[in-house]
């Protein structure tokens, strides 16, 4: 109270000058701590970047080649968009992004395809899944009346397309009940009783090559919803249409046209369809909007700038920078030697981690966040059990990671019984503790979808779960899908809960199941963070840690890329 | 898609439609049921082998011991809560002073566009992981600190503090601009309508109506300090080491195990299943778990009070 008198006086009197000063002062300081940390970051960042690059041991001429040739005209460009074109710089940088988040996003396709499952496998797997949802789509029409025959068919007919009827095989000794006196025993096991039609149709003697079965499995689909994505947004056929034949046509191109590429045609339609179809809507899209085309130019010119920068450099014979963040890098596996050593076995089990993690935290995630915001009574004793299951979540979310560490050791290692150390108990382990982190923020997702649609919904009668799944879910699935990548992102860089569980310390093969035994990235950089060799310290690991930031650095910004447009949105 | 699951609905069964119902509605609670069942099982699994621990070693040597050398069998604590606590202790001189002035930047003198670069460039801070900013500590941070003329340790307590701080700046930061975000406008106007300056509307004003969830954002992020991991065990070393009341600064130039790194230890160190090393981990990993529980729950407790005050 004294304090707001004596402002008062000053306010009055003569201290103005003073008090402007103090509160400049103040504002500087708030300013520079703010920068403190940010900057301090970024000086220790460029070290890193500057270790796995090491730009300076490249020729003068190969660097100024490339000045000139990128640097100048992306600079004149980013000062144009700031200067004048506020929303060209947005689309500039996001139309840069998109394709490098996309190759990004591209390459764990690829590892999964080459590790976890084959195209042909993979293809097998989507023509079981396409028939069984055709039989239940077919039963609901014929005859949608019967609960219990729909029920029957809902559960029996995917499990015939995709798992068959295993065989049976029981080996009990029943005991009596104190003395532990054997009774009898019963011991049998029948071969299997019926292969599943995945396996009838990789059984099958005209199976299409990897490249057609990819196609036809991964690119096709992803075209069709890219389609019917067009489709609603636009209200037009023809362009859904357009847009399917092109992305099919883009991928299917990679048959004739990757070898005179010199890629394979599998990394081509990979390539083609998880990068074109996104890249190709987004141009679109700012096409039609007709507001900041103009920054479409600045990947084109970057691209342009490599490309002639490239020949440049190749003609007068620069030599370029020792990096060690090179090709060999992301494909070797770790060596006793600096040089040869890379990352490849801990990328592909970072990759089939996310896979576990994805599956285990997504569905029950948002399934927790909807019974909560929907479903959850406010009052009665369930009301309490749901306050404090809420609170019990804030808390989780603090639970240091290290504890999870030990919670997944002595719960799947120690009381299930799996193996320490592979890629099951890993992403599990970690996707309990991403899984308070989904559902905050799935839950922020769902409050924000305003109480007027769900009145409408319920208005025409609508029960609660079809209100749900068609008007609350699609309004906020930009949201959940946002902060599922963040938190996504923050397991991918968990390290202590990988230690507990004992994730191995170096692997030279790459895990090809999820019960395998994994190293992932954090992991490994840890490892070589324990080496002394200098060469280790500031190159090896420096390479290590700048592959894992830029794909953590793809997954934020893709993040916040849709927020921003999201909350622009609504 | 719409029109064809209301149409099939409408003439389907009622009895088929509510049974429907109830099973979504017990299989979404049974998702929301999953995080209790974590919980649970988190201070089960715990409690049980810490117990097969504390068979082995006394409760009382345990928690007033102060040697851990599981070599020799001692099991002493303390050292291990000590350097928990210096770490703690000096990130939140770091990460207090900075992570509240930026929030006062952000929340009251920013523009909405260095708003709009400064608060990503803060998430984006915050989304490092652990092991990276482990790395900067090793690799950076300590030879710097050599290079003004401490006498470091390779590993020691100060560069991994120091980092600590850094990481936990954009807690601080966000959560406290939460709270002053929140605090109403009017009260801000009727601050200028007395005459008050812009410092004075923000310090007299603004951070005493935010207090409450500031204060809740120290605790939440001294919580994530206690339990920091990977930055202590790559730069800290895994000496544990007791404090020297005659040298009470010594202690930070060199290494020393925190209670996080102490687990570590006991999985990657030669410890097999089995000895009480081993089982030690589940003792810490329990004490770990209850100190930032209760901190957690008490930060929530506080900023829920202070939601209502303006509500």
């Amino acid at each position: 109270m004294a304090g707001r008198n004596e402002s008062a006086a000053g306010w009055i009197g003569s201290e103005s000058q003073v008090s402007r000063l103090r509160g400049t002062v103040f504002k500087a300081t708030c300013l520079g701590a703010t920068l403190l940390a940010l900057v301090l970051m970024l000086v220790f960042l460029l070290y890193v970047v500057n270790d796995a690059l090491q730009p300076r041991t490249a020729d003068v001429g190969w660097l100024a080649t490339y000045g000139v040739t990128i640097g100048l005209p992306a600079l004149a460009l980013a000062g144009y968009y700031y200067r004048r074109d506020t929303r060209a710089g947005e689309v500039a940088y996001t139309s840069l992004g998109l394709p490098i988040a996309a190759t990004v996003l591209a390459g764990g396709i690829t590892i999964l395809f080459r590790h976890l499952i084959s195209p042909q496998e993979w293809f097998a797997l989507v023509v079981a899944c396409a028939v069984a949802i055709g039989i239940i789509e077919l039963h609901g029409t014929v005859h949608s009346a019967g609960v219990i025959d729909r029920l029957a068919v809902v559960t029996v007919v995917p499990l015939l397309a995709v798992v068959g009827i295993p065989g049976i095989s029981v080996d009990h000794t029943f005991n009596t009940l104190f003395l532990e006196q054997e009774l009898f025993r019963i011991a049998f096991s029948t071969p299997e009783l019926a292969p599943s039609l995945r396996e009838v149709i990789l059984s099958s003697p005209v199976l299409p090559t990897d490249p057609h079965a990819l196609l036809l499995a991964f690119t096709v689909p992803v075209a069709g919803a890219g389609s019917l994505y067009v489709r609603r947004v636009r209200e037009s056929d023809r362009d859904a249409a357009l847009v399917g034949v092109g992305a099919v046509l883009a991928a299917g191109s990679g048959l004739v046209l990757a070898p005179l590429a010199g890629l394979s045609s599998t990394a081509w339609i990979v390539l083609a369809t998880v990068v074109a179809v996104p890249v190709g809507l987004y141009v679109e899209l700012v096409v039609r909007r007709g507001d900041g085309v103009s920054g479409l130019a600045f990947p084109v010119v970057v691209g342009l700038g490599a490309l002639l920068g490239t020949v440049a450099v190749g003609a007068a014979g620069f030599a370029g920078p020792d990096t060690w963040l090179t090709w060999e890098f992301l494909n070797n596996p770790h060596s006793r030697t600096p040089r040869d050593a890379g990352i490849y076995p801990a990328l592909v089990g970072s990759v089939l981690m996310l896979v576990v993690v994805a599956v285990a935290a997504f569905p029950v995630g948002v399934g927790a966040a909807i019974y909560l915001e929907e479903y959850a009574p406010n009052q009665g004793r369930l009301g309490t059990i749901v306050e404090l299951i809420e609170i019990n979540i804030a808390n989780l979310a603090g639970v240091p990671s290290v504890v999870y560490g030990v919670l997944g050791l002595a719960l799947f290692v120690r009381t299930v019984g799996m193996r320490t150390g592979i890629v099951l108990v890993g992403g599990l382990t970690i996707g309990l503790l991403i899984l308070p982190i989904v559902i905050v923020s799935a839950q922020e997702a769902i409050r924000a979808v305003p109480d007027s649609l769900r009145e409408a919904s319920y208005g025409m009668g609508a029960t609660k779960w079809q209100t749900t799944r068609n008007v609350v879910l699609p309004r906020a699935i930009p949201g959940i899908m946002t902060g599922t990548i963040l938190a996504f992102g923050r397991a991918i860089g968990e390290t202590a809960p990988l230690l507990m569980i004992g994730a191995a310390a170096v692997v030279r093969l790459p895990p090809e199941s999820f019960m395998g035994k994994f190293s992932a990235m954090p992991r490994q950089i840890f490892t070589w963070s324990t080496e002394i060799e200098y060469e280790f310290r500031y190159g090896v690991l420096a390479a290590g840690v700048l592959t894992l930031l830029v794909v953590l650095l793809m997954m934020n910004a893709s993040a916040i890329v849709v927020r921003n447009k999201y909350q622009r949105e609504s | 898609m719409n029109d064809d699951s209301i149409h099939a609905d409408l003439t389907g069964s009622a009895t088929g439609r509510i049974a429907k119902e109830r099973l979504y509605h017990w299989l979404l609670f049974g998702c929301a049921a999953v995080t209790v069942f974590v919980t649970v099982s988190i201070v089960l699994t715990l409690a049980a082998d810490a117990i097969t621990f504390f068979e082995d070693v006394e409760l009382f040597s345990f928690l007033t011991g102060t040697e851990w050398e599981s070599r020799r069998g001692e099991y002493g604590v303390l050292p291990l809560v000590n350097a928990t606590l210096t770490v703690t202790l000096i990130s939140a001189v770091v990460a207090i002073p900075i992570g509240t002035a930026a929030a006062v930047y952000l929340s009251e003198y920013a523009s909405d566009r260095m708003r709009s670069i400064l608060k990503p460039a803060l998430e984006i801070l915050a989304g490092i992981p652990t092991v990276v900013y482990g790395y900067l500590a090793l690799v950076y941070l300590t030879p710097w600190l050599r290079a003004t003329g401490l006498e470091l340790n390779l590993f020691n307590l100060l560069s991994a503090s120091i980092m600590v701080g850094i990481l936990i700046v954009p807690m601080v930061s966000s959560l406290s601009e939460d709270a002053m975000s929140a605090v109403p406008d009017e009260l801000r106007q009727a601050g200028y309508g007395l005459g008050a300056t812009k410092y004075e509307v923000s310090t007299g004003i603004v951070i005493p109506a935010a207090v409450s969830g500031i204060f809740s954002s120290y605790i939440l992020a001294l919580s994530r300090a206690i339990g920091e991991t990977m930055i202590v065990v790559m730069a800290a070393g895994a000496q544990a080491r007791m404090f020297d009341t005659a040298n009470p600064f010594a202690h930070l130039f060199q290494s020393g195990q925190t209670m996080t790194a102490a687990m570590v230890h006991a999985v990657t160190s030669d410890a097999v299943g089995g000895t009480p090393e081993f089982y030690s981990m589940f003792a810490i990993g329990l004490t770990l778990f209850f100190i930032t529980f209760a901190m957690n729950l008490l930060s929530n407790r506080i900023a829920t009070r202070y939601r209502e005050e303006y509500q």
